[in-house]
């Protein structure tokens, strides 16, 4: 890969959420490469709706010929360079177009299912699922991807919409903070 | 709110989509003459029963398929399975509004 320009993420204003509330995170900054195939094939060996871990890097089948890869620059760059594919496969950093924010906490679901009608109901959507939903009207991939036995969710869209999603989602966890209703 | 089955995603909020209207086969642009390909263009068949049509999946799996739901009730048949390019025959003699692609 071609070296990167330095990153600006397009959540310009991303104030933390209440105490008690699930965390919201801007992990825009994350390397994201887009690999695009035929439907049906699995260059990467891992299924649509489906994601792995391999080396620090998430591949997540977002699509029936879609899988992105989110890590560190180096692994990715690394896990692309030691996979041999074949016949005809798309690879695109999409780094500075895509956006990704990561939602954690035991509430996170019921504060997602605000803004979106994804069933995020642990049988439906358990940890290493992927889908694709309006989320707050913004077309987004979203992935779980539990952290320290906590439910947490990657939301990817267009980097366009950074600090509308941001405050967008900032704004569902609100009702789960331990100070709410205030007085 | 209508669910609409999408053969990769499952049943989906139709929020979650675009309709791309009737189903119906294209004539070769070579050899077609203007009347039919106006009838192609604009004249639907708009039934009030069964109805072939397509669906953009654009939140989603970001794919297009076909599948028949009746404009009155808004059932949709089993949808088809996926890289399929038509629906599943269901036998139970209802026409689809157009004929085979
Ligand atoms: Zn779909």
């Amino acid at each position: 890969m071609a070296d990167q320009p330095q990153f600006r993420s397009s959540v310009t204003n991303p104030v933390a959420t209440p105490a008690g509330a699930p965390a919201l995170t801007d992990e825009s900054s994350l390397t994201k490469v887009s690999v695009r195939a035929r439907v049906g094939a699995s260059p990467l060996g891992v299924d649509f709706t489906r994601t792995d871990r391999r080396d620090g890097v998430l591949i997540a089948g977002i699509r029936p010929d879609e899988w992105l890869l989110l890590g560190a620059g180096a692994g990715v760059e690394a896990l692309l360079a030691g996979t041999e594919f074949d016949g005809s496969v798309n690879r695109i950093d999409v780094t500075h177009s895509r956006l990704c924010l990561r939602l954690s906490g035991v509430c996170s679901a019921s504060a997602l299912e605000k803004v979106c009608s994804l069933d995020f109901d642990d049988t439906m959507f358990p940890d290493g699922a992927t889908g694709s939903a309006s989320v707050a009207k913004v077309s987004s991939d979203l992935i779980r991807d539990d952290q320290d036995g906590e439910p947490s969710y990657l939301i990817l869209a267009d980097r366009s919409f950074g600090q509308y999603l941001y405050d967008a989602i900032h704004d569902t966890t609100t009702e789960f903070s331990s100070a709410w209703p205030s007085s | 709110m209508l669910l609409v089955p999408c053969p990769h995603c499952g049943p989906r909020n139709s929020a979650d989509m675009s309709y791309q209207g009737e189903a119906s086969s294209r004539p070769d642009p070579s050899s077609t003459t203007p009347t039919e390909w106006r009838e192609y263009l604009y004249m639907k068949h708009n039934p009030a029963g069964w109805l072939r049509e397509n669906w953009y999946c654009s939140s989603g799996c970001r794919r297009f398929f076909t599948v028949e739901r009746h404009t009155v009730t808004s059932e949709f048949r089993e949808p088809p399975l996926p890289g399929s390019k038509t629906p599943r025959p269901t036998g139970d003699g209802a026409d689809p509004a157009r004929g085979a692609p």
